[in-house]
């Protein structure tokens, strides 16, 4: 069978098959096309296309609602965006990112890892500028509060926990109608925090009614599709510095004091107790800020579906690390 | 239209201009030898200089309307393969974009002419000047119409001026050559010796038509061949050889599917590639020139040339074939897609030299029955 089908193989590169049928066809067609039809061309300037709901285009930042976590600035392939430190009136010190379009492919990942709907890609293409610097879009032109969220992202309600107010009551473990929180011991605090299994949650919110201490609030979370790191703690690493909470654009980091730790001095005196990072992780957006701001090492991102791998795995260095607030 | 007598007034006047300046005002001045500035302008208005200057004014007012029938051409076509492609084709500058051209060229003599490092700078210079020189030399030998033609003050036109005609056609694959080796790049060499490799393939079945021409007219002039057409035109009887003339001549002026040398997407725009600027342009427009003058040459050749009723003057008849002829070229390349280097050789060799010589058989046998 496969000679047959080179034989006609053969046929069709023939002179009829190579330069009359074309020449045929684009006959039939240009007659068509001049006669009975109008150009396929849209004039550009005078018309413009409709551009379907999903387009691409220039990036639209929203100051009050990005959190300046940066999560934009890390997942882009392109490397076009920064973060951009900026005194703002209103909001204060402040960091956004910027996009640089000479390099953007308009992938729009930066827009689907967003955390709170903040950054988001308008239909507007007429980018050109006869200056390569203006291709440079630094926040504050990119700043749009009012752009309506065309698609916004599916969002959770989150019982966020905040620890410092929280006395370890276990109202909240009574409360819960799926049995979803359990009070976990953070390490040498001698404290007992509930933590909230989110795969097991109803996002009810019958624990928040029941906190007599208000700690628990229903915090909006929205579903992205990538997979979030976790930092994962190492408690002997720790110093107390607190950069880790001044990094956190999310709130789920809080200090906390381990009693029994002050340093004693020679004349008998006891100095302050340390302090220890604790994590709500229920209200983490994987950013790892917390990460790149510690300098000793103590924390470390590790992606969601290894984090409790790496929890119970001991470190290379030799102590077995006891991480977060949870186990 | 009568060329040399329009020349011969307009230089008869320029240069009593000349002779007026000399002796009428220059020789109000002191002249302390006598007579020496109307002597110098009695020799502007001898006829040896006459004669000389409308020679020159023959040439520039044949290539005026070489260059602005290429700006016609290029916008045909681009307005036609526009219409095959369904879309619009040039349409902002002018009217139905018809400066689009003229946009162009503006744009092009504004940029910078760059020498590659490496390029031999002789190699790189000369080459579009053999090209352009060449492709203009061409047209002397092409006339319009009887009168319409580059004539000496005999009134003679080129003898054999079809033979003139195709030898510098094929001047132009030597330039082509020495620009793509004198560029010094990989895509510049190879469309180089494509050309030469297409220009073997093509010359001899071009040329073996053309004889089968020759043939029945028995001479080698422009005049003597389309005034034997009076009756019935060459393409007709001879319609064999107008098809391989067409391809024969797509192939002599680079055009697709005949385009080795220059092939866009696969050579970079080939033997161009590292020229810029103006000299970039000058190719593409000398390009289209070839092509004007290929159609001409048909035309004259096998549609009749300036052969047509009276209500047009000849050399409208001429422009006329030319354009259809013009149009078939760009119908083609907008239909055909370009061709293998060897299926060139194998269409030039196998296909179209036997056909050629069939061709002259035909030819041969219409003379001996004695009908032309």
């Amino acid at each position: 069978m496969p000679e047959q089908t080179c034989e006609r193989r053969r046929e069709k590169s023939s002179l009829t098959g190579l330069v009359i049928k074309p020449l045929w066809t684009t006959f039939v067609q240009t007659v068509r096309n001049s006669f009975g039809g109008r150009p396929n061309t849209v004039l550009y300037p005078h018309e413009k296309l409709v551009l379907p709901p999903r387009y691409r285009g220039k990036h639209a930042l929203s100051f009050t609602r990005c959190i300046g976590c940066g999560q934009c600035v890390d997942i882009c392939p392109n490397e076009c965006m920064w973060m951009k430190k900026i005194e703002d009136p209103v909001l204060g010190k402040i960091e956004r990112p910027g996009v640089d379009y000479s390099r953007c492919l308009f992938c729009g990942l930066c827009v689907e890892i967003c955390p709170t709907d903040a950054l988001l890609m308008t239909d507007q293409y007429e980018l050109s500028s006869t200056d390569r610097q203006g291709l440079r879009y630094e926040p504050e032109a990119l700043r749009n509060d009012d752009y309506p969220v065309r698609e916004p992202k599916d969002a959770i309600l989150v019982p966020g926990l905040d620890v410092t107010k929280c006395k370890g009551h276990e109202e909240c473990v009574k409360a819960c109608p799926v049995k979803c929180i359990t009070m976990v011991e953070v390490e040498k605090t001698g404290k007992r925090v509930p933590t909230i299994d989110l795969s097991v949650c109803t996002h009810c919110g019958k624990c928040v009614e029941a906190c007599p201490e208000k700690a628990l609030t229903m915090t909006k979370k929205l579903i992205v599709m990538f997979e979030r790191p976790m930092p994962v703690f190492n408690l002997d690493n720790c110093t107390g510095c607190g950069a880790c909470v001044r990094a956190c654009p999310a709130d789920v980091i809080y200090l906390l004091e381990m009693p029994g730790t002050g340093k004693k001095s020679a004349d008998g005196k006891v100095g302050k107790d340390k302090k220890r990072a604790v994590f709500a992780l229920e209200k983490c957006i994987g950013c790892g800020r917390c990460a790149k701001a510690c300098r000793f090492g103590a924390l470390e991102m590790v992606p969601e579906s290894k984090y409790r791998e790496a929890q119970a795995a001991p470190k290379p260095k030799g102590k077995p690390k006891k991480g977060g607030k949870k186990e | 239209m009568d060329l040399w007598g329009i020349s011969y007034a307009i230089s008869d006047i320029l240069m009593h201009i000349v002779y007026w300046i000399f002796s009428g005002l220059l020789g109000l001045l002191p002249d302390p030898l006598g007579g020496f500035f109307d002597g110098i302008g009695l020799w502007f208005v001898s006829p040896g200089v006459i004669a000389f200057i409308t020679m020159l004014l023959e040439a520039l007012i044949v290539i005026i309307v070489a260059l602005l029938n290429v700006i016609i051409l290029i916008w045909v076509e681009r307005k036609v393969l526009a219409r095959i492609m369904d879309s619009r084709g040039p349409f902002y500058v002018g009217p139905l974009g018809f400066f689009q051209n003229i946009a162009d060229g503006a744009k092009l003599f504004v940029k910078q002419i760059i020498i590659p490092k490496k390029a031999d700078k002789f190699g790189y210079q000369i080459a579009p000047i053999i090209f352009v020189g060449s492709s203009l030399l061409i047209l002397a030998a092409i006339p319009l119409s009887a009168d319409f033609a580059v004539k000496d003050a005999t009134g003679a036109t080129i003898p054999g001026g079809i033979l003139f005609a195709f030898a510098v056609f094929a001047i132009a694959p030597f330039s082509i050559l020495v620009a793509g080796w004198s560029e010094n790049n990989k895509y510049t060499l190879i469309g180089g010796m494509r050309s030469a490799a297409q220009m073997m393939s093509y010359e001899i079945p071009m040329l073996l038509t053309v004889a089968s021409v020759f043939l029945l007219v028995g001479s080698f002039s422009f005049g003597d061949v389309v005034n034997a057409q009076q009756n019935i035109w060459f393409g007709i009887p001879l319609f064999l050889g107008l098809i391989l003339f067409i391809a024969c001549m797509i192939a002599e002026v680079e055009r697709i599917p005949f385009d080795l040398p220059e092939a866009e997407a696969e050579l970079v725009e080939g033997w161009t590639t590292e020229y810029c600027g103006m000299r970039f342009g000058f190719f593409m427009f000398t390009e289209y020139l070839r092509g004007y003058a290929g159609c001409g040459i048909a035309t004259a050749l096998f549609l009749g040339g300036w052969i047509g009723p009276d209500f047009l003057p000849g050399e409208i008849w001429f422009l006329i074939k030319a354009y259809i002829v013009f149009v078939v070229f760009v119908f083609i390349r907008g239909a055909l897609p370009r061709i293998r280097t060897d299926q060139i050789l194998d269409l030039g060799w196998k296909r179209l030299l036997p056909l050629a010589v069939l061709n002259l058989l035909i030819a041969a046998t219409f003379k001996i029955l004695g009908w032309f």
